[in-house]
């Protein structure tokens, strides 16, 4: 049992978490601004191809990272148009989405590489050694193991909570996700501010996707996100629309799934498809238990015309 | 709920998001390739239905659509793959190449036999091939419009057990499932019972991902081995395993990767060890033809070593040391003659012993 306890299975939860904090970021923005975004799940299958695509083509994962985090934004614009622009019902767009980026980036794999289901093996985002910390006794190996993006997604989760909560902006946009009315009248955009909001979502998601295919495994496969963009989502929920227990509850969940990974290899003790629940489990007894009603943002799927 | 301002323009998204599903879902469609038209009006028409794993896995399923293609080659036919991204397209993706006339339907993987009796059972005069499992009935008995392919994955598993038995360095051994089930269960009894055979003392590990596709949670397991000291990892999760062999390339030589189903050398050349083979190719294509040339018998079938259906990977057998290579010749004579039996579940597994050789 004692293999449990190592900095190994930290290091293996963020591995685990980083992948849900990025969509949990973007699902906050978007359902902050008043739309419901359960589409992250195919956004951030957009954001994997196109990173490995675009790594593949120039040899760079760097501008593979920047292209996922464009074909985001771009995936976000879609769900945007359809949502804001278009007043679409939230969830039967969004469920496009999810079919879409599914079905396109598993197309896609064979005209891009001439092969089906799995990409070729491209170069991978690697970890960066901090100087200093790196040397530090234990939580050393932390500081030698994490990458970019790793450390991104928490500066992510500081940037979307200061803008969010300490900025006009950021007062604007929740004030569009509570009382579109309220928010109109007061002279705020917020059509505008609602598009922005779901556009930026994409972007939010296409980083956790591009995780997955740029730092976990260097190769993009079909549906490789395996309903994280889902857990993501409960993450969000789980967190009451708030930042930063948002990304408590993702670290929880990657700190549950690392230690049943690792309880699966210690122990012969529990069936391993008990193991295998435990996240979800975990999910759903936070939605059951965790979360009152009135937590939601109030306008939240609820599409906003003016009268 | 807010009023419409008006209905054509609550029309138009509806639309828009109909479309967009429609396109999605043709996404998911279909697939085919036309090889050498001839100038006969029936080609042959070879399909292939995949699960969620889908094409792309180095594995099982793409190794089945060689088995196509090179029938459909050879034969002047068209090879076809309708690619399942989920359960409940099983049962139409079938239907739907039954109906469009192939000449055979071939499901790839244990998680369509349901699905795959219902379509053969409704449509008793279609050929079927179904690998992995066998087709029933209502009255349990296989349907004789199915070939059900089953291979004895316990025997490949045990003569990679013994080579992993002999090359631990480290006494510890892991092994990655996708899911725990049929194919699945004998890899992994065979396997246990190979080490057992060779290196009593040695403790095997398992650890189940709950799907065979992902391989960013199969790196983590792969890594939790590696911290558990063990240095050889067996993997019989589909695409999922991708992630085994990316961990063993970072962790560097000496850590080991057995895969499954076919050579999987160029994945991780530095670490792979040997694989447990399945010639789903030439199963598939040979029940292909079968179909084709009216020859096709269906029922179930259960190939091992003795039918040359399994084995370990050719390509890296001749680098192994010979001691190894001797005691898998051995093992692999007395299983074709009969004289070992391998067990083929979790329990007889546990319970085998070390036999002569």
């Amino acid at each position: 049992m004692n293999d449990l306890l190592t900095m190994a299975v930290v290091v293996s939860a963020l591995h685990l978490a980083v992948p849900l904090i990025y969509p949990a970021l973007g699902g906050l923005i978007s359902e902050r601004s008043g739309v419901m975004n359960i589409g992250l799940e195919g956004m951030m299958l957009v954001g994997a191809f196109t990173g490995t695509a675009f790594a593949y083509a120039t040899g760079s994962p760097w501008l593979g990272l920047l292209a996922a985090l464009a074909g985001g934004l771009l995936a976000g614009a879609l769900l945007a148009v359809l949502c804001v622009t278009l007043r679409a019902d939230q969830v039967v767009a969004a469920t496009a989405i999810n079919l879409l980026g599914a079905g396109l980036t598993a197309a896609f794999v064979p005209i891009v590489w001439n092969v089906d289901g799995t990409s070729p093996p491209v170069h991978k985002l690697t970890a960066w050694t901090v100087p200093l910390l790196a040397d530090l006794p234990g939580i050393g190996v932390i500081f030698s193991s994490l990458t970019a993006l790793d450390y991104g997604a928490f500066l992510a989760a500081l940037a979307v909570w200061w803008v969010l909560f300490r900025t006009d902006a950021g007062l604007r946009l929740r004030a569009c996700g509570e009382s579109p009315e309220a928010a109109d009248s007061a002279g705020v955009p917020v059509l505008r501010t609602r598009f922005l909001a779901v556009t930026m979502s994409g972007a939010f998601a296409a980083a956790g996707g591009v995780y997955l295919s740029l730092v976990s495994i260097g190769l993009f496969q079909a549906s490789m996100t395996q309903g994280r963009g889902y857990l993501a989502l409960a993450a969000m929920i789980f967190g009451k629309w708030r930042v930063w227990p948002a990304l408590l509850a993702c670290l929880l969940f990657g700190l549950a799934d690392a230690v049943q990974l690792r309880l699966q290899i210690a122990s012969t003790l529990f069936p391993s498809e008990l193991l295998l629940a435990l996240p979800y489990l975990l999910a759903l007894l936070a939605l059951a238990t965790f979360v009152g009603r009135a937590s939601a943002p109030a306008a939240v799927g609820r599409p906003f015309a003016r009268t | 709920m807010s009023i419409p301002a008006s209905p054509s323009r609550r029309a138009l998204p509806a639309m828009a998001a109909t479309l967009a599903l429609g396109l999605g879902l043709a996404a998911c469609g279909s697939s085919g390739s036309t090889t050498a038209p001839s100038g006969q009006a029936a080609k042959p028409v070879f399909t292939m239905v995949t699960d969620q794993t889908g094409l792309g896995d180095h594995g099982f399923n793409d190794l089945a659509k060689l088995g196509i293609d090179e029938t459909a080659k050879a034969l002047g036919g068209l090879a076809k793959v309708i690619q399942s991204s989920e359960q409940a397209q099983y049962v139409p993706n079938l239907q739907q190449s039954v109906s469009s006339g192939s000449t055979v339907t071939i499901g790839v993987g244990f998680l369509l036999t349901d699905s795959m009796s219902q379509v053969a059972q409704s449509n008793p005069n279609a050929k079927f091939v179904l690998i992995d499992a066998t087709a029933v009935g209502t009255d349990k008995k296989p349907l004789t419009n199915v070939a059900s392919i089953n291979f004895k994955e316990q025997e490949a598993a045990f003569l990679t057990g013994i080579i992993a038995g002999l090359t631990t360095k480290t006494h510890r051994i892991g092994f990655v499932g996708g899911i725990k089930s049929g194919p699945v269960v004998r890899f992994l009894a065979g396997f246990e019972a190979g080490i057992k055979q060779v290196d009593p003392k040695t403790r095997l590990s398992t650890a189940f991902l709950g799907n065979f596709t992902d391989s960013a949670k199969a790196k983590e397991l792969a890594k939790g081995y590696s911290d558990a000291g063990a240095d050889i990892v067996m993997e019989v999760a589909g695409s999922g395993g991708l992630g085994v062999y990316d961990a063993a390339k970072e962790e560097g030589a000496g850590h080991w990767v057995i895969g499954t189903d076919t050579c999987k050398d160029q994945l991780a050349p530095q670490n792979f060890l040997t694989s447990a083979t399945k010639d789903v190719a030439g199963m598939v294509a040979k029940e292909s033809k079968a179909a084709a040339d009216g020859t096709f018998k269906g029922g179930e079938l259960r190939l091992g070593l003795a039918d040359n259906a399994v084995g370990v990977c050719d390509k890296t057998f001749g680098t192994l040391p010979k001691n190894i290579q001797d005691t898998v010749t051995k093992a692999t004579t007395a299983i074709k003659a009969g004289t070992l039996t391998v067990p083929d579940t979790e329990a007889a597994a546990a319970a085998f012993t070390a036999a002569t050789l």
